[in-house]
C-alpha cells in the first residue's frame, strides 16, 4: 500500500511526527526520547550546538538510521523505522551537509536522477527510446528544465558537477531533491560555507519552494539570522535531548536555549 | 616475416577479447559497489562448468538459458548473504569477503559439477580459416572460434553500453557508483542495483567461460584467467568499460607479440632461454603504466581539491 | 545624407513591416527557453510588436514619452524597443547590471514614464529608488517569477500587456488602423533611441540618435559586409551598449537577418556553440576569455593533443594570416595549414562556436595584436572597427583582405575624418548623433562649429597603408620624466594577452619609469595552482603567492623584450609591478560597466600602493572599501608585495636622440 498522498492532509495539520525516538551508536546516545512534529506547509528549523543530534534526526526521518526506540508517523502511517526507499517513495527528499552529488554526472543528469521514482517505463523501452518511454523521457526532461530555470542554473546544465563551485553544487543538490516533487524536504545546513550573496539566493529559493509549491520544509541551519527569518517553528536539540520547541521569537527568549546554545555560540 | 606477425597480432587481439570480457565483469562490480571482486574468476569457471555439464544432457541453447538463471540466483545469494550484511564496511573487508566467495564457488562448483576436464562444443567448426593467401605465403590463419568470441564480446559490450547510458537503471547504477547515500535519498534501492550488477557480471562470466572453455576445456585453470584481468584493469582503469576492452586488446596482442618478437632477441643477444614471456609481459606492462598513468588509459583523473 | 533612406523605410517600425512582408516566413528571432530554442518569424515579430504597442498605448504610452528598457537580451525587451517606436515613444535601454543609484540617475535624467524590465531583480531595484523617479508611472516585466505577490497597481507582465493589446486590436478595427497610421506617421528625423554612454569620465550622457541616421549607417555596413536575411547573429552584449543596438537591432532590421537571444546572461558561450552565428561581434575581452579557456583546456589535455595543438598553432602563426589575406604562401605551408585546419583549427572553432562565422568584428577598446593575430591565423575573418556611441558605432573598419593589426582601417563609406592640430580624431558620419539629451553645453563642446564630432582619441593616418592608427585616449598618452613616450593602453594590452593576467593598469606619466598593477585571472591561475599543487584559500592568498609573482614577473619580462624591439616604446619598459589583492570591480567604480579601467580613480584609491611602486619599498599595506552586489559595503585590507623586473637595456644613443 502506498502512503496516502499529502494532498489528503490539509495545510497546518501534522505531516510527520516523531515520537520518543532514541538512537544510539554502541554506548553513545545520539537522540534520547525526542518527540516533535512537522506540520504541512511550514518551514521547520532544527537547531542546536554541534553534536546535538540534528543530522542524526534527519537520518532517522529519511531512514538512514534506524532508531532503537520510538516511532515515526508520516502522512498518518506509523512505523518504528523508516527505510530510505520508503522515505523517498513516500515523498521525502533531502540534501546533505557535505553535498552528496553524483560527481561523474552533469548537473542535468544529477537532477534527472531525482526523477528516478517518477519514471515508470521499464529499461527495455528506455533502451529502444520509442513510444511511451520517449514521451515519458521528454516529460521528465521538461520538469527538470523547469527546476533548472527556477534555480537559475542554465549555464551549468551540462557541466560535470565536480567542476562546479561549492555554492552551485548546493543548488544542484537542491534541484535534485526538488525533482522528486517531495511533500517533505529535508535540508541539512543548506547555507553552510556560503558567502552572503549565495546565502541570500538560497534563502530566496527556500521561501519560493515553500510558497509556490507548498512544500513542507525541515532544515538544519547554523546561521541564526537565517533560521529566525525563514522558519515558522523551531525545535532545539542539545546533547540528543529536545530542550525547546516554539516559534523563533519564543526560542530566542528561552533561557534553556540561551544557556545551551546561543550563550555558547555567540 | 610480415605474414606471421600479422597472424600473431590477430591471434593476440582475439585472446585480448577474452581478457576484456573477464575484466568487464570486474569493472561492472567495481563501478557500482567499489568492491574489487576477487570471485570473478571463480564465477567464470562456475559458469563454464554449468554450461559444459548441462549441455551434456540438453541442447546448448537451453544449457545457456539455465546457466543464466543459475548466475542470477548466485548473484542474489551473494547480495543477500555477503554484501547486505557488510554494507558500509571498509573496501578491504569486502575484498576479503569476495576472496572467501571465490574459494566457496570454486569448491562448490566441483561439488556440484565434478572436477574433471569438460568440453563445451559451441558448434563452430574447429578448422581455422585462411585469408590473404595471395599476399602472404601460406596466408593468415584465424581461428573461427576466436572470431565468434570477438563477435559475442562486441554485442555484449554494445548492449551494456546502451543499457548503462540510456536507461533509468543505468543512470541509477552510475549514481550508486558515485555516492551511495545520495542514491538512496532519491529512492534508488541499493540492493536492487547490486543484484543487477552481480547478475550482469555473472552473465558476462558465462560468455567468457564458454569461449574460454571451448578453447582450453573447462578446468580449474580457467579461474586463474582472472589474474590476467588485473593488468588489463590497471591499463584500462578500474572504472572504465571502454578501458577494459582496449586494455584487454593491448595485453592480448602485446604478450603474443612479445613472445614472438622479443623471445628470439633475448635468446640471441643474452643467451637466455627466452621462454615464458607471455607469463610476465602483461604484468611488466601494467607496472610501467602504474608508474606513468596510475588512473589507467580511460580512468577518471584523480584530482584532489582543497 | 538622409536622402538615401526612403520615406517608407526611414524608421524601424516601418522596416519591420517591410521585413514581415518580404521575409514573413523567415526566422527573425530566437530565444532558448526551458532548454529549447524558440523561434519567431518576421511576421510573428510584427504581430507581437503590434499587439505590444497597442497594449502599451492602452497603458498610457504616448508620442515622445521615454520608455526605459532594463534587462538582459530577451525577445520581449527588443520588442519593447520596437513597440515604443511604433507609438512614437523613445526607448532608453539601461545596463542591466547598473546599481540602483546609476539606474535612478538615468531614469530620472531621461524623464521616463514607463519602464520595461526583465525580472524581479530589476523591479526591486527600480522600486527601491522610486522616490527619485516621480515621473515613472508604470512598470512592465518579462519574467513573472517571484513577482506574483507584488502590488500590481502599476505593474504588469509584458505577456499580459501583449495579450490585452491583441484582444483590443481584434475587437476594435479602429485601433488597428490607428496603429497603422501611427507607424506611418513616424519620420526619419524622429528620435529613434537614446543610448546612455557608460561614462568613462563622470556621469553618463544620453546620446540622442535619429531613425534615418541609424538606418543610413546600418545600410552602409550591411552593404560593406554583404549581410543578408540568411545571416544569423547572437545577441548577448548589453542592450544598452551601442554595439548591441547597432548589430542586433539596426543591422538586423536593415538586413533582415536572424538574431538569437542567449538563454541567460551566463550561458552565452554555450549558446554561441549551439547557434553557430555567421556574423559575430565581441569586445576584445570576450576573445580574451575564449582564448583563456582554450589554453586551460589544452593544459589539461593529454601529451599528444598538446603537442599537436602547439605545433599547428605554430603553423597557423606562420601561414594563417597570409592565407586569409590572399597573400602568396609556399605550397608546403598551404598543405600543413590544411592539415591543421582538419586536426586543430576546425575542431577548435567548432568548440568555440565560430565555425560558421563569415565576418567577425571586435571593438570597444584596442585589441592586443597577438590576440588579434591568433584568431585570424585560425582562419577567422576577424576585423577591427573603431567608433563610439556618438557615431552610432563606427568611424572606421578594416575591409576584407586589408588587415593590419595595429591600425583600425580606413574611414568607412560616407564617413569623413579629420585630425585636429592636437592629434585628436574628428569625424562626420551617416550615423552621427543629434545631441546629448538635455545637455546643449556638452553637445556644443563635442561638436566643432563646422559639424564634426570630437572623439577624444589621439591618432594619425599610417603613411604606408592610409589606415587610421589610434594610440590612446588623447588625454591618457603621457610622457615619462625624461620625455620618453608613455602609452599606457599599449603596454596594458600587451600584458593582458597572457592568460594569467586579467587586467593591468600601467602608470608612468611624469614619473621616472613605468610600473604596473596586475589583476590575475582566477580561472587561469587557479587551474595552474591546481596542477602544481599550490594551496590557496582565497583570491587574495593566490594573488600574493610568491610562485604566482614569479610567473607574472616572467610574463612582464617577455613584454619588456617585445617593448624593447621598437625604439619608440623601448623606454617605456616596466620596471616594477605588484599584484592586486582584489579584482577590479564595476560595483566599486574601478572599472566601467564595459570593463574599462578608470585609471585616475584606481590611482587615487590605491595611492599607497602606487607610492610603494615608486619609492622602492618591498611591500605596502592597503585597505579599501568594497560594495557587495546588494549595495552593502565592507572593507578589505591586505599587505601587497612589490617586485622589480628585469628590463632590456636601451641603447642610449637612440633613446636620447629621439
Amino acid at each position: 500500500m502506498r502512503a496516502p498522498a499529502a494532498s489528503d492532509i490539509a495545510a497546518g495539520e501534522v505531516l510527520l511526527s516523531v515520537e520518543d525516538v532514541t538512537l544510539s551508536f554502541g554506548g553513545v546516545v545520539a537522540l534520547r526520547d525526542v518527540s516533535f512534529d512537522i506540520k504541512k506547509g511550514e518551514i521547520r528549523a532544527i537547531i542546536g550546538p554541534n553534536g546535538a543530534g540534528k543530522t542524526s534526526m534527519l537520518n532517522v526521518i529519511n531512514g538512514f538510521y534506524q532508531p532503537q526506540k520510538g516511532s515515526i508517523s508520516f502522512k498518518g502511517e506509523t512505523r518504528t523505522k523508516m527505510r530510505p526507499y520508503d522515505a523517498a517513495d513516500g515523498g521525502i527528499a533531502r540534501t546533505f551537509q557535505n553535498v552528496a552529488l553524483f560527481k561523474g554526472m552533469s548537473a542535468l543528469d544529477n537532477i534527472l536522477a531525482g526523477r528516478t521514482l517518477k519514471m515508470k517505463r521499464g529499461w527495455f523501452w528506455q533502451m529502444l527510446r520509442i513510444g511511451p518511454a520517449l514521451t515519458e523521457e521528454i516529460e521528465h526532461r521538461k520538469r527538470v528544465e523547469e527546476i533548472i530555470d527556477f534555480l537559475e542554473i542554465q549555464a551549468i546544465r551540462k557541466v560535470p558537477v565536480a567542476r562546479l563551485p561549492y555554492g552551485l553544487q548546493k543548488r544542484v543538490e537542491l534541484g535534485r531533491a526538488l525533482a522528486m516533487e517531495p511533500d517533505l524536504l529535508l535540508l541539512d545546513e543548506p547555507m553552510a560555507g556560503m558567502n552572503l550573496e549565495e546565502k541570500e539566493d538560497m534563502s530566496r529559493f527556500i521561501i519560493d519552494v515553500n510558497d509556490h509549491y507548498g512544500t513542507t520544509i525541515a532544515l538544519i541551519e547554523h546561521d541564526m539570522g537565517v533560521v529566525m527569518d525563514l522558519s515558522d517553528r523551531v525545535v532545539v536539540l542539545d546533547h540528543g535531548v529536545k530542550i525547546a520547541d516554539a516559534t523563533p521569537d519564543e526560542v530566542k527568549k528561552d533561557q534553556a536555549v540561551i544557556d545551551a546554545y546561543l550563550g555558547v555560540a555567540h | 616475416m610480415l605474414g606471421p606477425i600479422i597472424e600473431t597480432l590477430i591471434g593476440g587481439l582475439l585472446t585480448g577479447v577474452l581478457y576484456a570480457l573477464v575484466a568487464l565483469g570486474f569493472v561492472l562490480i567495481f563501478k557500482a559497489s567499489g568492491v574489487f571482486n576477487f570471485a570473478q574468476g571463480a564465477m567464470v569457471l562456475f559458469a563454464a562448468l554449468s554450461v559444459a555439464r548441462l549441455s551434456e544432457v540438453m541442447p546448448l541453447v537451453f544449457a545457456v538459458a539455465i546457466a543464466v538463471v543459475i548466475m542470477v540466483v548466485l548473484a542474489y545469494v551473494i547480495e543477500r548473504l555477503v554484501l547486505r550484511p557488510l554494507v558500509n564496511q571498509e573496501g578491504i573487508i569486502l575484498f576479503m569477503a569476495t576472496l572467501g566467495v571465490a574459494y566457496f564457488i570454486d569448491g562448490f562448483g566441483q561439488t556440484v559439477w565434478g572436477s574433471d576436464i569438460y568440453k563445451i562444443n559451441l558448434g563452430i567448426p574447429k578448422d581455422p580459416m585462411f585469408f590473404f593467401e595471395g599476399v602472404f605465403p601460406g596466408g593468415i590463419l584465424i581461428d573461427r572460434e576466436e572470431v565468434a568470441a570477438a563477435a559475442v564480446c562486441a554485442i555484449l559490450v554494445a548492449g551494456l553500453a546502451i543499457f548503462f547510458q540510456v536507461t533509468r537503471t543505468g543512470r541509477a547504477l552510475r549514481a550508486v557508483a558515485d555516492d551511495h547515500q545520495a542514491a538512496q535519498s532519491v529512492g534508488i534501492p541499493l540492493n536492487y542495483i547490486w543484484l543487477i550488477v552481480w547478475a550482469v557480471a555473472g552473465i558476462v562470466a558465462i560468455a567468457a567461460g564458454m569461449v574460454w572453455g571451448s578453447k582450453l576445456g573447462v578446468q580449474f585453470s580457467i579461474s586463474l584467467v582472472a589474474l590476467k584481468a588485473l593488468p588489463v584493469l590497471i591499463l584500462g582503469g578500474f572504472t572504465s568499460i571502454p578501458g577494459a576492452i582496449v586494455g584487454g586488446l593491448i595485453i592480448g596482442a602485446g604478450e603474443k607479440l612479445a613472445e614472438v618478437l622479443l623471445g628470439p632477441i633475448l635468446i640471441k643477444t643474452f643467451d637466455l632461454a627466452g621462454g615464458g614471456i607471455e607469463n610476465w609481459f602483461a604484468y611488466m606492462l601494467a607496472l610501467v603504466f602504474l608508474l606513468f598513468r596510475p588512473q589507467g588509459l580511460f580512468g577518471e583523473r584523480i584530482i584532489e581539491r582543497i | 545624407m538622409a536622402s538615401r533612406v526612403s520615406a517608407d523605410a526611414d524608421t524601424f517600425p516601418k522596416l519591420l513591416v517591410r521585413n514581415a512582408r518580404a521575409f514573413g516566413e523567415r526566422p527573425a528571432m530566437r530565444h532558448k527557453d526551458l532548454g529549447i530554442w524558440q523561434t519567431w518569424t518576421w511576421a510573428q515579430v510584427l504581430d507581437e510588436a503590434r499587439a505590444y504597442a497597442a497594449g502599451l498605448h492602452r497603458l498610457g504610452v504616448r508620442r515622445s514619452d521615454t520608455v526605459a528598457i532594463v534587462g538582459g537580451n530577451r525577445p520581449r525587451l527588443y520588442w519593447s524597443v520596437t513597440a515604443a517606436q511604433m507609438l512614437g515613444a523613445v526607448p532608453v535601454p539601461v545596463y542591466a547590471d547598473a546599481v540602483a543609484d546609476e539606474l535612478a540617475y538615468v531614469l530620472a535624467h531621461a524623464d521616463v514614464r514607463f519602464a520595461a524590465v526583465e525580472d524581479q531583480e530589476q523591479v526591486d531595484k527600480i522600486l527601491s529608488v522610486s522616490d527619485r523617479l516621480p515621473k515613472l508611472e508604470k512598470l512592465v516585466y518579462d519574467e513573472p517569477k517571484g513577482l506574483r505577490d507584488y502590488d500590481h497597481a502599476n505593474l504588469r507582465a509584458i505577456d499580459d500587456v501583449i495579450a490585452d493589446g491583441r484582444k483590443a486590436l481584434a475587437e476594435d478595427g479602429k485601433l488597428a488602423s490607428w496603429l497603422d497610421a501611427e507607424i506611418a506617421a513616424g519620420k526619419g528625423s524622429d528620435v529613434s533611441i537614446i543610448l546612455y554612454t557608460s561614462g568613462t569620465t563622470g556621469q553618463s550622457k544620453g546620446v540622442v540618435l535619429s531613425a534615418e541616421r541609424c538606418i543610413a549607417a546600418a545600410m552602409d555596413t550591411v552593404a560593406f559586409d554583404r549581410l543578408n536575411e540568411r545571416d544569423e547573429a547572437l545577441s548577448y552584449l548589453p542592450m544598452a551598449w551601442v554595439g548591441d543596438h547597432y548589430l542586433n537591432y539596426a543591422q538586423q532590421f536593415v538586413a533582415a537577418f536572424c538574431t538569437a537571444c542567449t538563454e541567460t546572461r551566463d550561458t552565452a558561450m554555450a549558446d554561441l556553440r549551439e547557434i553557430g552565428p555567421t556574423f559575430f561581434f565581441a569586445p576584445p575581452r570576450i576573445f580574451e576569455q575564449m582564448l583563456t579557456r582554450v589554453m586551460i583546456r589544452m593544459e589539461d589535455a593529454g601529451v599528444l593533443k598538446r603537442a599537436m595543438f602547439r605545433y599547428f598553432i605554430g603553423v597557423a602563426r606562420r601561414y594563417g594570416e597570409a592565407i586569409l589575406n590572399g597573400q602568396p604562401v609556399p605550397f608546403a605551408g598551404r598543405l600543413l595549414y590544411a592539415l591543421g585546419l582538419l586536426l586543430v583549427y576546425g575542431p577548435l572553432k567548432n568548440v568555440l562556436g565560430l565555425s560558421k562565422v563569415r565576418v567577425a568584428y571586435t571593438a570597444g577598446e584596442a585589441i592586443g595584436p597577438d590576440l588579434f593575430s591568433f584568431y585570424r591565423s585560425l582562419g577567422l575573418n576577424l576585423k577591427q572597427l573603431y567608433g563610439q556611441t556618438e557615431a552610432f558605432l563606427y568611424v572606421t573598419a578594416q575591409p576584407d583582405g586589408q588587415i593590419y593589426a595595429d591600425t583600425v582601417g580606413p574611414a568607412m563609406p560616407n564617413v569623413d575624418i579629420r585630425i585636429a592640430d592636437n592629434g585628436e580624431v574628428l569625424f562626420k558620419s551617416p550615423g552621427m548623433f543629434v545631441s546629448y539629451f538635455k545637455d546643449d553645453l556638452k553637445t556644443g563642446e563635442t561638436m566643432t562649429p563646422d559639424g564634426y564630432v570630437k572623439t577624444g582619441d589621439a591618432g594619425f593616418f599610417d603613411a604606408k597603408t592610409g589606415h587610421l592608427k589610434i594610440i590612446d585616449r588623447a588625454k591618457d598618452v603621457g610622457k615619462l620624466r625624461d620625455g620618453t613616450l608613455f602609452p599606457p593602453k599599449y603596454i596594458e594590452n600587451k600584458l593582458k594577452f597572457y592568460p594569467n593576467i586579467r587586467e593591468a593598469v600601467a602608470y608612468g606619466d611624469g614619473r621616472d619609469f613605468v610600473a604596473v598593477m596586475i589583476n590575475i585571472d582566477l580561472t587561469a591561475v587557479g587551474s595552474w595552482a591546481e596542477r602544481n599543487n599550490v594551496v590557496y584559500g582565497s583570491y587574495q592568498e593566490l594573488a600574493g603567492h610568491p610562485l604566482v609573482y614569479d610567473m607574472i614577473a616572467k610574463n612582464i619580462e617577455e613584454t619588456n623584450r617585445s617593448l624593447a624591439e621598437d625604439p619608440v616604446t623601448a623606454g617605456a619598459q616596466v620596471k616594477r609591478f605588484l599584484i592586486l589583492h582584489k579584482e577590479l570591480d564595476a560595483d566599486d567604480g574601478e572599472v566601467t560597466r564595459t570593463q574599462k579601467v578608470r585609471r585616475g580613480f584606481v590611482a587615487e584609491r590605491y595611492a599607497p600602493l602606487i607610492a610603494a611602486l615608486y619609492d622602492g619599498s618591498a611591500e605596502a599595506d592597503i585597505s579599501t572599501e568594497v560594495t557587495f552586489e546588494d549595495g552593502r559595503k565592507g572593507s578589505i585590507s591586505a599587505r601587497v608585495k612589490v617586485r622589480d623586473v628585469a628590463t632590456v637595456p636601451v641603447k642610449p644613443a637612440m633613446g636620447k636622440a629621439a
